[in-house]
């Protein structure tokens, strides 16, 4: 679902974000990208839905070399990822119910797909009383459910997720690591970035270690900080 | 993607009302720059309508009677054959009834007049370009005395004067219309960059989502669009309206003394969908310059 091949990408100075990394996620893996601050995770996940560019290597998601992309075909890649981060970013003066609905509607699907599909995810993320509420007026781990169902609500191939437990106390994470878990489970390829230790030690998924730009373990059914003998 | 998507009109409409001093102000300027544009378009028209007669040079006209006969005309183009190119560089003829479709266009505004007019009233005439500006009174006065002629008009020196003065009123007008006309681009641009900074979150949320880059343009380029073709309108309303007025600003009928200058409703309504298409290309092209030059995709 996802291969990178020897990629390597500089931003300005000499140190390479990524250097070298050979990667390949089959459809349907549950995977961590663990590190240190700087080692590449974000660059990782950005080089996959093409907001960055590689200066060397391939990368193919869905079956596409992003890098040979032509432009105007880069939005119908992002419609088969979906994507969440730390902070949400939810739209502050719009209801639950239109952030996800939104995501729907700006990628053209009618009127009557969004009023179908909008409460059956919202009703998945557990949110389904919560429609007409705005973001300021929900928990972070609610906060970060919407972002989840704007993510999942056009039942995306790969969900990636840049740190989405960062700002949430153990018993929220536990919650939303469930939800990614069943999201999973759909098939959805799932790639989250992370450093939390006791999220990655409790599911026993597939760990890619970076650092320094570079994959110092690949793990299946890996922990956070060392090898699982 | 359906560009009368209720999704797109939203935001076009959301995006007016959310910058509406801006909005305004963008479509005031556009307003007066078109209005200044429309009425030296006006103008001109009235000035053009007046003098259909002495257009391409021609200083002499010289009006045949109705009823002349076809020997009288046929003597006096041999005469004025045989006064090319010393005294005439050329001349040529207006039949009676392109005469009259000539009074049609330069008294529309009088139905009276054109009751009264037929194509058989009207005089023929040989329409002159002297050879020599100075000696056109002297020719006036030897081609009246030819049999058929009725008189021999030569109100060059007044119409120079006018096309002078409309001439100097057209450049002020058209330096301001074009002075106005950047400040309306400008505030334009202005305005969409504005929009694009205050929803910023959602184009990052919606290229994020696999928004095409089209889809996330169009609204922005819509309210360009919008405040280009709302000043246009009122552009075309006061042009329309206030046409009399503003073909009055060159002074009166240079030909017809106290008659004022005045267009056709027809030809302001030309100049009106002139200035609506201009406004509308101009919001349009202003706000996809700023499309172009400040939202990435």
């Amino acid at each position: 679902m996802i291969r990178f091949n020897h990629v390597t990408k500089t931003y300005k100075g000499p140190i390479a974000a990524l250097r070298d990394v050979t990667v390949d996620i089959p459809r349907g893996e549950f995977v961590f990208i663990v590190g240190p601050s700087g080692s590449g995770k974000t660059t990782f996940l950005r080089l996959v839905t093409k907001e960055e560019r590689t200066d060397e290597g391939e990368i193919w998601v869905a079956g596409k070399e992003v890098g040979t992309l032509a432009p105007w075909k880069v939005p119908y890649l992002r419609r088969n990822i979906g994507c969440i981060f730390q902070d949400y970013r939810l739209l502050p003066e719009r209801t639950v119910y239109e952030n996800v609905a939104f995501a729907l509607e700006v990628i053209g699907r009618s009127r009557h797909f969004v009023r179908s599909q909008v409460p059956q995810i919202l009703e998945l993320v557990g949110l389904g009383e919560k429609m007409d509420r705005r973001p300021n007026e929900l928990s972070g781990g609610e906060q970060q459910r919407v972002a989840v169902a704007r993510a999942f609500v056009n039942r995306p191939l790969i969900l990636l997720a840049d740190e989405p437990t960062g700002n949430l106390d153990p018993g929220t994470t536990a919650g939303i690591m469930r939800l990614l878990e069943r999201i999973n489970q759909y098939g959805t390829t799932v790639v989250m970035a992370t450093h939390q230790q006791d999220v990655v030690d409790a599911m026993r998924k597939r760990v890619i270690e970076l650092d320094q730009g570079q994959v110092v373990r690949d793990q299946a059914r890996g922990v956070y900080g060392m090898v699982d003998a | 993607m359906s560009f009368a998507s209720p999704y797109l009109l939203r935001e076009t409409g959301g995006n007016l009302v959310r910058n509406i001093v801006m909005t305004v102000a963008a479509v005031v300027t556009m307003a007066v720059s078109l209005t200044a544009l429309g009425g030296v378009l006006i103008m001109r028209q009235a000035i053009n309508q007046a003098t259909v007669q002495y257009q391409g040079g021609v200083e002499l006209v010289v009006f045949i009677n109705a009823g002349a006969s076809a020997q009288e005309i046929t003597g006096l183009r041999q005469q004025l054959a045989g006064m090319v190119p010393e005294e005439i560089r050329s001349c040529h003829f207006v039949d009676q009834a392109a005469a009259y479709a000539e009074f049609k266009s330069m008294f529309s505004g009088q139905p009276d007049m054109l009751k009264v007019m037929t194509v058989q009233k009207m005089p023929p005439s040989f329409r002159c370009v002297p050879a020599k500006a100075q000696n056109v009174a002297q020719l006036a006065s030897q081609l009246n005395k030819q049999p058929g002629v009725l008189n021999v008009g030569y109100p060059g020196q007044a119409i120079k004067e006018e096309l002078a003065r409309f001439a100097t009123l057209r450049n002020v007008a058209l330096v301001v219309a074009g002075g106005v006309m950047l400040g309306a681009i400008a505030l334009v641009v202005n305005t969409i960059q504005l929009a694009i900074f205050a929803r910023r979150r959602e184009v990052a949320v919606m290229k994020l989502v696999g928004a095409t880059n089209w889809f996330i343009r169009v609204p922005f380029m819509l309210e360009g669009l919008v405040e280009g073709l709302v000043g246009a309108l009122i552009a075309f309303f006061i042009t329309y309206l206030a046409r009399d007025t503003l073909a009055s600003f060159t002074g009166s009928n240079p030909l017809v003394p106290d008659q004022p200058l005045y267009v056709s409703s027809h030809e302001a309504l030309l100049t009106g969908i002139f200035v609506v298409a201009l406004g509308t290309l101009v919001g349009a092209g202003g706000s996809g310059f700023a499309v172009r030059r400040f939202l990435s995709v």
